[in-house]
């Protein structure tokens, strides 16, 4: 009797791992024929100007992966995310200005010191948590924006600022990749990027930091008394949080190719937070979404003569629906929507179709 | 559980559909604002024939910046407001015109973007009445490559340099450069010159500063951060700066220099200095909010005439049509409604001039670049195809509650001093312009 | 360096700067005690009930005392309609999403006042009390500015006291502390929250209309002036009202005594920033804070 029971017990859960990889590999299937779409087809069916508006968008994702790391892995809100996007754009710039070096290179150099400043400057704020931890933040923002602002963007000039007050004249290019100088180029290019940001990230989320930092979501003390180092642990999701957003700035200053202290403003990092939540926060997909949500929808309203506003008012209602139903987001409530959906088509198909012949 | 769940996805729906539904209400669909009846009989749009225009359309694109805190879609939506006046009068020999206007948020790759929907992909045949800040910086060169001459009201300095933009207005710089020459005009022992932190503030006050030093007077240069502006704070600074005997120059928007003003006034500084202003402070609602006190006190370079006390037919035409067609031109009568105004004129004129009436890119930006002598009671000299048309403006200042012309000031050119006016006034005296 | 009569005009422009940060700081913070909500579209509501106001007089030609009400009215009306609904929904969650909600209707409120409110046109506010009260040296004081002082000093004292001597007030303070136990004590849960959403709005709506005739009518700039305020409110590590009331005029008062000096006047507006972030080092040199409704543990 034990016997066949194990053994049935075997059998069922062998078929259990059997169904689960089969599930990821269909998953797997699917995203890997995504992003084949996105880099080889989808350039050529796209006006310049969506080829333009695409790549804001993945290069959006790589901030919201940041950002979605830290709210839904760790649960550490920072309303500062915009600054430090601002940080990345800057020292891209001044990199790329200032060296001949190539852009890979260029990109890694100013993933690593943003991080390195993000870093420093959430040090302070790693001892708080929860709301404190999120206000702090947008103070943050708030300062490195003010110096931003009166430092400006580097443009090619001279000095530590690499500003030069140049008006006249078309002003200096914030140069691309040698191998993908055109819009369609650059585009393929940010995609491959952002591929690697978020290979990183699912990287770290498998691995050890992933659990301590599910750990540590879970219950601070809890972690602390199984021994997680908090405190390193948290200073790891911010430093990846401000690699992977610092090579995004940089990728937003050769997209644009000249960088205005104006494109930054604090509202900016709450704008990022509310779609980043709208998004969802605890899965990868979620992140996409987001910078979807974030480009796409007001450069489609832009070329559709729907005004800006309308932008705002969705982002708003979006999340009150997220917080108040959907805490998981779009990502997790749009599969389980479209199931309910089917279900309900296919049961007012049922109905539509008496069985036996009798009315429902 | 279930009953709680349909309870919290209805009510923000709700609240969607209430915010919906009170915006319509509000605004109404503003896009349909020229669909009303021709009421176009006596109005000389155009070929002021009264007949609508049912051929072929021709589309002219535009870009203007629409943000927080900044919005001069007013511009291109004037335009357009006067070419729905033409298209209910005869068109372009029987062709409407149609705009195609993208809004920026100040975001260098978008725009780029923008300039290439327009050109490559919705294919406008002209770009006539884009007001953006950084549109002339960041496409002035792909223009000219496509071999675009743009109609626009300038801000940044490419909008004066590039020969492939055109500008109605006189921009920050030149306006600004204007109430400095009044300040000095005016015996000012030391100016204190006081902008937006924006980029492009080293532009805007170059001019000024070889003004001020041509005459001997001392400068100082102040930003304020405009977004988050202190009225009182940013008057005092000013005040300060400009010492005993001294004048502020205010290059502002309107919002920001009547908060500014306003906390002079509560502090009593409206008599300490001599107080001047660009542009964007001549409008009658400036005048109304700053009240009596201000009779006479706050001297304001004017690019445009004041419509309130013009009756010259451009002044008319442009009431008429703000009236009828204008709805969606949120500030009215005012400066950024006039330069869309004359934007359109210029345009519609540009294409009625082409004899073949075949409108192409090349035919249509040929035809913007031979523009030239339109008069137009907006201005002080003709306007033509060229860096600074507009380089010879009005000045003036409150009185009870609206904008009047100072007495005995006339036109005021432009000083010399700064090169580009130099140049200019040389092509123009060489060219009988 | 400027001498003392640079300085001193900046004092009363810095207190009555300093003011207006209390306005808002410390209506946030009497919400956040009785609630356990920090309310980010504090300034948006405000911003719209000026507007409201503003239409009222300029287009409906309404008497300006009724206009004056109306904005008040309505800044209780809408933080109490957001109380019933969302506040109720979220009732249980924590601090953190109450306030990442009410950020979402910040951003609502913001896109509709654009929309119904387009940023071209230029409006002002001018309230009867805007003529000088006194001068101070150089400067002239007026009595918005008096008013808007003694609004953050009443506010502070008055709520204060309210808080800690009334039957309501302790009900909110408890309620704030644990809303479960406070309901199974037999207090009336769902009056006293109406209560502190409908009073915590009448101060939005107040603030706002101050804050509209010295700092600007303009929808963007009303609603993200909470950033600065927020700053204050950290300080006082959303406990304490004097703290925040005091912080406030610290903040304002610092801000204009720097605009004088040259070398740093461009970096004025980091005075909130870095005097929170300050503050915060100095707060947590040994301790972790985390954040719980009833405050910082």
């Amino acid at each position: 009797m034990a016997d066949s029971n194990v053994a049935t017990r075997s059998r069922s859960s062998l078929r259990a791992a059997a169904r689960l990889s089969r599930r990821d590999a269909i998953n797997l299937l699917v995203v890997a024929g995504g992003v084949l779409f996105v880099l080889l087809a989808l350039p050529s069916l796209l006006t310049p100007y969506w080829v333009v508006t695409s790549t804001s968008a993945v290069t959006f994702m790589i901030v919201a992966l940041g950002l979605g790391l830290l709210v839904g892995r760790v649960g550490m809100i920072s309303l500062g995310q915009g600054a430090v996007l601002a940080l990345g754009a800057w020292v891209g710039a001044r990199l790329l200005f200032a060296t001949a070096l190539p852009y890979p290179i260029v990109l890694v150099m100013t993933g690593l010191i943003t991080m390195v400043l993000g870093t420093m400057i959430g040090l302070p704020a790693l001892r708080v948590s929860g709301l404190y931890l999120a206000l702090v933040t947008l103070m943050l923002a708030g300062a490195i924006t003010v110096v931003l602002v009166d430092t400006n963007f580097p443009n090619g000039g001279s000095g530590f600022l690499g500003y030069a007050d140049q008006s006249t004249g078309t002003p200096p290019s914030i140069r691309r990749p040698s191998i993908a100088e055109s819009d369609p180029a650059f585009f393929r290019y940010v995609v491959i990027v952002a591929l690697l940001m978020f290979l990183l990230a699912l990287w770290h989320i498998r691995g050890k930091p992933g659990r301590a930092w599910a750990a540590i979501r879970q219950s601070e003390p809890a972690a602390l008394a199984a021994g997680v180092n908090v405190t390193v642990y948290k200073m790891w999701a911010f430093a990846l949080a401000s690699f992977v957003t610092g090579i995004a700035g940089a990728l937003l200053g050769s997209a644009s190719h000249v960088l205005y202290a104006y494109t930054f403003p604090t509202s900016q990092s709450i704008v990022l937070f509310a779609v980043v939540l709208m998004g969802g926060v605890y899965t990868l997909f979620g992140a996409v979404i987001a910078g979807v949500l974030l480009q796409v929808i007001p450069g489609a309203f832009t070329v559709w003569g729907i005004p800006s506003e309308w932008a705002t008012i969705l982002f708003g209602v979006g999340v009150l629906q997220v917080l108040t139903t959907a805490p998981a987001g779009i990502a997790h409530q749009l599969p389980s929507d479209l199931a309910r959906l089917g279900r309900f088509l296919f049961g007012v198909a049922r109905r539509r179709i008496p069985a036996g012949g009798r009315a429902p | 559980m279930r009953k709680h769940f349909g309870w919290r996805v209805r009510i923000p729906v709700a609240m969607l559909v209430v915010a919906v539904g009170l915006t319509i209400a509000a605004t109404g669909f503003s896009k349909t604002s020229g669909a009303h009846a021709v009421k176009a009989a006596g109005l000389a749009c155009g070929l002021g024939t009264g007949q609508k225009a049912t051929g072929t359309p021709i589309k002219i694109g535009a870009i203007a910046v629409k943000q927080a805190g900044t919005d001069f879609t007013d511009i291109p939506n004037m335009a357009n407001a006067y070419f729905q006046c033409v298209n209910d009068n005869g068109g372009i020999y029987g062709h409407p015109i149609v705009q195609d206007l993208l809004t920026d948020q100040t975001d260098p790759g978008a725009l780029a973007a923008d300039a290439k929907q327009l050109i490559e992909t919705d294919h406008v045949v002209g770009i006539a009445g884009s007001s953006d800040i950084i549109d002339c910086a960041v496409n002035s060169a792909y223009y000219k490559k496509m071999h675009f001459n743009v109609l626009e009201a300038g801000i940044a300095e490419q909008c004066y340099s590039s020969p492939a933009e055109a500008p109605v207005n006189m921009g920050p710089r030149y306006s600004a450069d204007g109430a400095t020459q009044t300040a000095i005009a005016l015996h000012a022992k030391k100016i204190a010159f006081d902008q937006s932190n924006v980029p492009g503030t080293q532009y805007n006050l170059g001019g000024s500063k070889l003004i001020a030093k041509a005459a001997h007077v001392p400068i100082q240069f102040l930003t304020e951060d405009a977004a988050n502006i202190n009225g009182e704070t940013a008057a005092e600074k000013e005040v300060q700066a400009a010492g005993p005997g001294g004048a502020v120059v205010l290059v502002f928007t309107p919002p920001v220099a009547l908060a500014i003003l306003q906390g002079a006034q509560h502090l009593g500084l409206e008599n300490k200095v001599i107080w001047t202003c660009a542009t964007p402070c001549n409008t009658d609602f400036l005048a109304t909010a700053l009240g009596s006190a201000w009779n006479h006190k706050l001297y304001v370079n004017a690019e445009m005439n004041l419509i309130s006390q013009d009756n010259g037919p451009n002044s008319v035409l442009y009431q008429k049509v703000l009236k009828l067609y204008g709805s969606n031109v949120a500030g009215g009568i005012g400066s950024f409604s006039q330069f869309g105004f004359l934007l359109g004129q210029l345009a519609v004129k540009g294409l009625l001039s082409i004899k073949s009436k075949v409108y192409t890119p090349q035919t249509v930006n040929a035809a913007f670049k031979a523009l030239k002598n339109f008069k137009t009671d907006f201005l002080c000299k003709p306007w033509y195809f060229g860096p600074l048309p507009n380089n010879t403006d009005f000045t003036v200042y409150p009185q009870d509650g609206k904008m009047v012309l100072v007495p005995k000031s006339g036109c005021l050119p432009i000083s010399t001093v700064d090169p580009l006016v130099k140049q200019v006034r040389a092509y123009e005296k060489a060219h009988h312009v | 360096m400027p001498s003392w009569s640079n300085f001193q005009p900046f004092i009363p422009i810095g207190l009555a700067a300093g003011g207006v940060y209390a306005l808002s700081g410390v209506g946030m913070v009497v919400l956040y005690r009785a609630t356990g909500v920090l309310n980010l579209a504090f300034g948006a509501i405000g911003a719209m009930g000026a507007l409201i106001a503003w239409t009222m007089i300029n287009t409906w030609h309404v008497p300006a005392g009724i206009a004056y009400v109306a904005c008040i009215l309505f800044g209780g009306v809408a933080t109490l309609l957001y109380g019933m609904v969302f506040g109720r929904l979220l009732a249980a969650r924590d601090p953190l999403v109450k306030a990442a909600a009410t950020l979402g209707l910040a951003l609502l409120m913001l896109g509709v006042m654009n929309r119904l409110w387009p940023a071209q046109v230029t409006r002002s506010i001018t309230l009867p009390t805007d003529n000088t009260a006194f001068t101070f040296g150089d400067a002239s004081v007026d009595w918005t500015q008096v008013i808007a002082v003694g609004f953050g000093v009443v506010m502070t004292v008055g709520t204060a006291i309210f808080l800690r001597v009334t039957k309501i007030g302790t009900a909110m303070r408890a309620l704030a502390d644990d809303r479960e136990i406070t309901a199974t004590l037999g207090v009336p849960v769902r009056r006293v929250e109406a209560a502190a959403w409908f009073g915590s709005g009448l101060l939005a709506g107040a603030a706002g209309l101050l804050l509209a005739d010295l700092v600007t009518l303009a929808s963007d700039g009303l609603t993200f002036i909470v950033i600065f305020t927020l700053s204050a409110a950290l300080i006082a590590r959303l406990r304490s009202l004097t703290v925040t009331f005091v912080a406030a005029m610290v903040i304002g008062l610092v801000d204009n005594l720097i605009t004088p000096i040259n070398s740093i006047t461009n970096f004025r507006d980091m005075t909130p920033f870095v005097l929170a972030i300050a503050a915060l080092l100095f707060f947590s040199r040994e301790r972790q804070y985390s954040f719980a409704r009833g405050g910082i543990r």
